[in-house]
C-alpha cells in the first residue's frame, strides 16, 4: 500500500483524501491551522455565537460528489428545496427571489410589471441550459490539444452535448458566456433591484465589477449548480467528510505546516514540515493555492522556467472582506419585520456594485461596500443564543494592497462602512451589535494562507476557467513533477464549496 | 423608374463603395446612394473653416485589406498612406516616453521606466505579429455558423484546422487569453511600468464603451496590432489630403468599374413587396429598383429604421434591438495657428508627426471610463492626437496646422439624456482642451477653429446611431459569428434580397472595408445577383 500526503483540510482535502483512502491510499492529511475544515471551519466570534469560516454558501455543493462518497452514511443531509434569496433595498422593502420563479412572481409584478414574467424566462433558459453546464463542471477539463482518441471523444461528446441543447438556446449561451452581467440581466428586468440582486454572484472573487464583460459567465455558473444547502451549512459538510474519511482509515494532523515540497530526481518524495520533521510519500496532493503550493513550497527551479512564469502571471487579487456580527436580537429587514431570511444581498441597482469595485481599482475600499449577508441562525438556532442572531457578511471591495497599507484604523473604518450599509436595509441594526470581526484579505491571507487573500485560489475570469485554470499546463490536476497534482479550488470547476477539484483531483490520481 | 440595377447600395461610406466596386467587378450594374452631398460616410475629409481640411471622423489608416488595394488598383485611384511611425506619450510630471522606428531608441528611453521592459519590449511586438497572423484567416473570411453543420462549414473548419496544426499548446492559450483578458492584465502579463501599461493599451479601448481593466479589451488591442500597409505589420498611416481621400479612390475605382454613384440621395425606407426587398424609396419620394438591395448603413439603421420593426421577424427585431452599439467617443478637430509645444520634445521633432497619446497612467484612463459608466463625460478625457499637416501641409495654409483629437470617453447616453449633448458640447470641448492644455501649454493661444464633434453629432451628422464609430460593439458576444445576430452574420439577411455590408457585419469595424468586400464575395457566391 503506498502513501499519500494531502496539503490541507479544507472540503476539497478531505474530499480527495476520503477518495483516495477509499481506493486503499494510506493518507494523511497535513493541516497549517488547529482545526479541520479550512474556509469551511466555523468561528466562535463571541460567547455564544458561532460563524461558518469564511465561505457561507453550500448551495454550490456538488451532489453527484457526495452522493459516491456515501457521505449521507456520515450524516449529511441537504435542504428540501434551493433557497431564497431576498434583496434587500435601501428604501423599500426589496423582494424575495425563490428559485422557483413562479413564487416570486406577485413581488416581481409589484415591482415593475413585466418583472416577473422576466424572471421566469430567465429562469427557463438557466433550467434549459443547466444540464449541459453541470456535465462540464463535472467533468475533467477537455485537453486543448486532445493527444488521444480518447479525449478526441470526450471533446466531441461534449460539442454534441451543445448541439443538443438546439440551435436557439445554443447560440443564446455563447453569446451570454462573454457578455457583462449587467447587460444580460437588463436584457429581463425594468427594475433595478433584481439585476443587481442577480449579478452579486459574479463580483465574489473577481477583479471586476457588474459592468465588465464575463461577468455573466460567473452567474450562470452560480446559477447552474446552485442547489439546496447543507442543513447545518458549511460545518456539517465538514463534519461528515470528516468522519466518513477517518472511517476509511485516514489520518489528519493538525498543526502541520508544510514548509517544503520534497522532489528528488523529478519526482515528488514527500513534505518538510515546519517544524523540520518530514513525511515520505511519493503521492503529494496540494490542495492550497497554485501559487503556495508551486512558487513557495516548491525549490525554486523545481519547476520548468515557462511553468513558474505562467503560476506567477496568475491573478488571485483578494477583493473580499469576512464581517461576522453578533446580535443582541434578531435581523430585521426594512418592511419585512416578523419575517426570517436567511439570505440576502445588498445593492439598490447594479451601478452601487460597480462603484463598489471602482474604489480596488486606485487601491481604496469602497465606501459603500456591496454586502452578501448570510444569517445562518435563521436555519441552525444552536449557532446564536435563544431569540438571537449571528450574521455572517461577504463585503465587497476591498484592496489586498490597500493604498497606505492595512491597519487596525483601515480594518475597522471598512467595518463601519459594511455596518453603514446593513443598517440601511434593515434599521435598528447597529444597536444590536455585541461584537464584530472584520477580515481583510491581508488577514484572510494570513489566517487562511491564500495568497493575495483570494478566497476562489485565482480569480473567476474566462481566461481563468475551465482548461486555463490555474494555467493550461497544470489544468489537468497532474504538474510536470511526478507524484504531484493540484486539487483545491485553483482547479476546474474552481472556488466556492464545491468538492468538485477535489474530487476530479483524486479521479486524475486513480485513473491515471 | 424605367432602369433597373442589379444591386442598390445604400450608404457611400468605405464599405458601401467597396462592395459596389466587387459587385461591378463581376459585371453587375449597381447603383450606390449616399445620404450626404459628400462621399465616405466616417471615412471622411471635410474644409470645415476656410483653408483647413479635417478628416473628421476616422483619422488614421492601417486596417485596409491589402488584397483590396490590390483588387480596386486603388494606388492608381489616389490611395497614398503616409507612414505614421511616432508614439509619443507625456506625462503629468513633465516627462514623456518617445516610441518611434528606431529599435534602440525605444530600448533606451522605455529603459528609463524599467529596464525590464525595455528587453521584453520587442518580444512583445513579435508575439502580438503572431497573434495576429493567427487570427488574419478568421477576418479575412465569412464567420463560421456554429448553428449549421453542413459541407461548406466542415471545409471552412478543415481549412482554419490546417492554419492551426503546428500550434503548440501555448500559443492556443495566448490566443485565447487574448480573446478574454483586458488590455491592463494582458499588458501586465509582460510590463511592469505602468508608464508602457497606460499609453500601450489604449488601443484596447478605442471605439468601446470598456475600460483597459474591462475582460475583452485585449482582442481590440490585437484588432489595432492587425494593421498593415504594404504588408507591414503594425503600421499606422494618414491618407495623403485626408481620410476621405481613401474613400474617394475606391469611389473612383468602383466609378471606372462602371458603378453609378448619386450623392444627396437619402434612403427613406426600403422598398418591399411582402417579405422582399425590391428596391428604395428616397426621401423625396424617387423610387429606384433592383434585383437586390445591400445597406452599408448600421443594423439598427437598416432594420429598425429602413425596413421598419413591423416588417421583421419578431424574434430578429428583438435580437437586433439588443445589438450593443452604444457610442463612447468624440472627436476634437482644431485648426491651429502654429504647432503646439510639449515639453521635453523638440519643435522639429519628427515624433510631432506621430500619434500623440495622452494616457498618462491607467488611473488615468480607469478614472475617465468611470465618469462615462455613469453617464457624463470624462471630465479629463484620454486622447489620441495627430496633426496630419507636418506629413502632408496640403490640408493647411502654409505654416498653419490642423491637429485631430479623438477623445474618450463621451457616452451617447448622458445622465440627462443624449439630446442634452445640445448642451454640453462646447464643456465638452472645453474638457478637452483644458487637459491637453496640461500637457501641451499654450495650446489655447494657438487654436484659431475648434469643431467638436460629440456622439450626439456623428448620429445626426453622419448617421451612426447612438455615435458608435465601429457599427455596434465590438465586444466578445457581439464579433464573428455573432455580428450582428446569430445566425445572420453572413452578410444575408431575414429580408430576402437585402444583405448587409457595413462594419455591424463580420469582421467589424475600422477602416478595414473587409466587410464591404466580403459581403460582395458571399453574394456573388450565393449567385444572389
Amino acid at each position: 500500500m503506498s502513501g499519500a500526503i494531502v496539503i490541507g483540510a479544507g472540503h476539497n482535502g478531505l474530499v480527495a483524501g476520503l477518495s483516495l483512502a477509499r481506493a486503499g491510499r494510506a493518507v494523511t492529511i497535513v493541516e497549517k491551522r488547529g482545526v479541520v475544515g479550512g474556509l469551511c471551519a466555523a468561528t466562535e466570534i463571541h460567547p455564544g455565537y458561532r460563524v461558518p469560516g469564511l465561505l457561507h454558501d453550500t448551495t454550490g455543493v456538488r451532489r453527484p460528489v457526495v452522493a459516491a462518497l456515501g457521505l449521507s452514511r456520515y450524516g449529511l443531509q441537504f435542504e428540501d428545496e434551493a433557497p431564497s434569496v431576498l434583496a434587500a433595498h435601501s428604501q423599500h422593502k426589496g423582494v424575495v427571489l425563490h428559485a422557483n420563479a413562479a413564487r416570486s412572481r406577485d413581488e416581481l409584478e409589484a415591482l415593475h410589471k413585466g418583472d416577473g414574467d422576466g424572471y421566469a424566462a430567465w429562469r427557463a433558459f438557466l433550467s434549459r441550459v443547466r444540464g449541459f453546464v453541470a456535465r462540464v463542471l463535472n467533468e475533467r477539463p477537455p485537453q486543448m490539444k486532445p493527444s488521444s482518441l480518447a479525449e478526441l471523444w470526450k471533446l466531441g461528446v461534449t460539442g454534441l452535448a451543445l448541439r443538443r441543447l438546439g440551435n436557439a438556446d445554443m447560440l443564446e449561451l455563447l453569446r451570454v458566456a462573454p457578455m457583462c452581467a449587467a447587460d444580460w440581466l437588463h436584457e429581463y428586468f425594468n427594475d433595478p433591484l433584481p439585476s443587481a440582486a442577480l449579478a452579486a454572484p459574479a463580483v465574489t472573487g473577481a477583479f471586476l465589477g457588474p459592468w465588465a464583460a464575463g461577468s455573466a459567465a460567473s452567474v450562470l455558473l452560480y446559477e447552474c449548480v446552485r442547489g439546496a444547502e447543507v442543513k447545518g451549512g458549511p460545518a456539517a459538510l465538514i463534519e461528515s467528510l470528516r468522519e466518513a474519511f477517518e472511517a476509511a482509515g485516514g489520518t489528519i494532523r493538525l498543526e502541520a505546516e508544510v514548509a517544503r515540497i520534497l522532489v528528488a530526481r523529478g519526482a515528488v518524495s514527500g513534505v518538510q514540515l515546519a517544524d523540520g520533521s518530514t513525511l515520505e510519500a511519493p503521492l503529494v496532493l496540494a490542495t492550497c493555492d497554485p501559487k503556495r503550493a508551486l512558487l513557495e513550497l516548491l525549490e525554486p527551479g523545481a519547476l520548468p522556467l515557462r511553468v513558474e512564469e505562467q503560476i506567477g502571471v496568475v491573478r488571485m487579487r483578494g477583493t473580499t472582506a469576512k464581517v461576522n456580527l453578533a446580535l443582541d436580537g434578531q435581523l430585521a429587514f426594512r418592511g419585512r419585520e416578523g419575517e426570517r431570511h436567511a439570505r440576502a444581498v445588498v445593492a439598490d441597482d447594479v451601478d452601487d456594485i460597480e462603484r463598489a469595485f471602482d474604489a480596488v481599482k486606485y487601491r481604496g475600499c469602497s465606501k459603500k461596500p456591496h454586502l452578501d449577508v448570510s444569517v445562518p441562525s435563521v436555519r441552525d438556532a444552536s449557532l446564536a443564543p435563544s431569540g438571537k442572531d449571528v450574521v455572517s457578511i461577504l463585503a465587497h471591495f476591498v484592496p489586498h494592497d490597500l493604498e497606505g497599507g492595512w491597519s487596525d484604523a483601515a480594518r475597522e473604518g471598512f467595518g463601519d462602512a459594511v455596518v453603514e450599509v446593513l443598517e440601511s436595509v434593515a434599521p435598528g441594526t447597529k444597536g444590536l451589535i455585541r461584537a464584530r470581526e472584520v477580515l481583510g484579505p491581508a488577514d484572510i491571507e494570513a489566517r487562511y494562507g491564500l495568497s493575495g487573500g483570494h478566497i476562489h485560489h485565482g480569480e473567476h475570469a474566462l481566461d481563468q476557467l475551465l482548461f486555463m485554470r490555474p494555467t493550461p499546463a497544470l489544468a489537468r490536476y497532474a504538474t510536470p513533477i511526478a507524484g504531484l497534482y493540484l486539487g483545491g479550488s485553483g482547479s476546474h470547476p474552481s472556488g466556492g464549496v464545491t468538492c468538485q477539484p477535489g474530487a476530479l483531483a483524486a479521479q486524475a490520481i486513480l485513473e491515471g | 423608374m424605367a432602369t433597373t440595377y442589379d444591386a442598390i447600395i445604400v450608404g457611400g461610406g468605405h464599405n458601401g463603395l467597396t462592395c459596389a466596386a466587387y459587385l461591378a467587378k463581376a459585371g453587375r450594374k449597381v447603383l450606390l446612394l449616399e445620404r450626404r452631398d459628400i462621399l465616405g460616410g466616417a471615412t471622411v475629409s471635410e474644409e470645415i473653416t476656410p483653408g483647413f481640411t479635417f478628416s473628421s471622423c476616422s483619422y488614421v489608416v492601417s486596417l485596409l485589406r491589402p488584397q483590396i488595394i490590390r483588387d480596386l488598383e486603388l494606388s492608381k485611384h489616389g490611395l497614398e498612406i503616409l507612414p505614421l511611425d511616432w508614439t509619443f506619450s507625456p506625462f503629468e510630471d513633465g516627462t514623456s516616453l518617445l516610441r518611434g522606428p528606431d529599435g534602440e531608441m525605444n530600448r533606451r528611453n522605455i529603459a528609463r521606466f524599467s529596464p525590464r521592459d525595455a528587453e521584453r519590449y520587442p518580444l512583445f511586438g513579435q508575439a502580438m505579429s503572431e497573434l495576429g497572423r493567427l487570427v488574419k484567416p478568421i477576418v479575412e473570411a465569412p464567420a463560421l455558423d456554429p448553428s449549421k453543420l453542413n459541407l461548406s462549414t466542415l471545409i471552412e473548419l478543415l481549412r482554419l484546422r490546417k492554419h492551426f496544426r503546428g500550434l503548440g499548446e501555448d500559443a492556443i492559450a495566448a490566443n485565447l487569453k487574448m480573446m478574454t483578458m483586458s488590455a491592463y492584465d494582458f499588458l501586465s502579463e509582460w510590463f511592469e511600468s505602468d508608464r508602457l501599461i497606460g499609453p500601450m493599451s489604449v488601443s484596447g479601448i478605442i471605439g468601446t464603451f470598456l475600460g483597459v481593466r474591462s475582460p475583452g479589451t485585449a482582442y481590440v488591442l490585437l484588432h489595432h496590432y492587425m494593421g498593415e500597409i504594404d504588408g507591414a505589420f503594425r503600421a499606422w498611416g494618414l491618407q495623403k489630403g485626408g481620410t476621405g481621400q481613401v474613400a474617394l479612390a475606391i469611389a473612383r475605382s468602383a466609378r471606372a468599374l462602371g458603378v453609378e454613384i448619386k450623392t444627396g440621395c437619402p434612403v427613406a425606407r426600403i422598398l418591399m413587396s411582402g417579405d422582399e426587398a425590391r428596391g428604395v424609396v428616397l426621401e423625396n419620394g424617387d423610387e429606384y429598383r433592383a434585383k437586390v438591395v445591400v445597406s452599408g448603413a448600421d443594423p439598427h439603421r437598416t432594420f429598425l429604421g429602413m425596413v421598419g420593426e413591423d416588417r421583421l421577424d419578431g424574434d430578429f427585431a428583438r435580437q437586433i434591438k439588443r445589438f450593443k452599439m452604444r457610442g463612447s467617443s468624440g472627436k476634437v478637430n482644431l485648426a491651429l495657428d502654429s504647432l503646439p509645444e510639449f515639453p521635453g520634445l523638440a519643435v522639429d521633432s519628427p515624433a510631432l508627426k506621430g500619434d500623440i497619446t495622452i494616457a498618462p497612467s491607467v488611473d488615468f484612463l480607469e478614472r475617465a471610463y468611470d465618469d462615462a459608466k455613469y453617464g457624463r463625460f470624462s471630465r479629463q478625457p484620454f486622447m489620441d492626437c495627430v496633426i496630419p499637416s507636418l506629413t502632408d501641409p496640403s490640408v493647411a495654409p502654409p505654416g498653419k496646422h490642423v491637429m485631430s483629437i479623438f477623445v474618450q470617453y463621451a457616452p451617447y447616453k448622458l445622465k440627462e439624456g443624449p439630446a442634452d449633448w445640445e448642451n454640453q458640447r462646447e464643456a465638452f470641448g472645453d474638457a478637452v482642451i483644458d487637459t491637453l492644455a496640461r500637457f501641451s501649454p499654450g495650446i489655447k493661444d494657438r487654436i484659431l477653429h475648434r469643431h467638436v464633434l460629440t456622439p450626439w453629432d456623428l448620429e445626426q451628422t453622419y448617421g451612426l446611431t447612438e455615435g458608435n464609430i465601429f457599427h455596434g460593439e465590438l465586444s466578445l458576444e457581439q464579433l464573428a459569428f455573432m455580428r450582428p445576430v446569430a445566425r445572420w452574420a453572413r452578410y444575408k439577411t431575414p429580408v430576402r434580397n437585402l444583405w448587409l455590408c457595413g462594419s455591424g457585419a463580420h469582421p467589424g469595424g475600422g477602416i478595414m472595408a473587409a466587410p464591404g468586400q466580403l459581403c460582395a464575395s458571399t453574394m456573388l457566391k450565393a449567385r444572389a445577383v
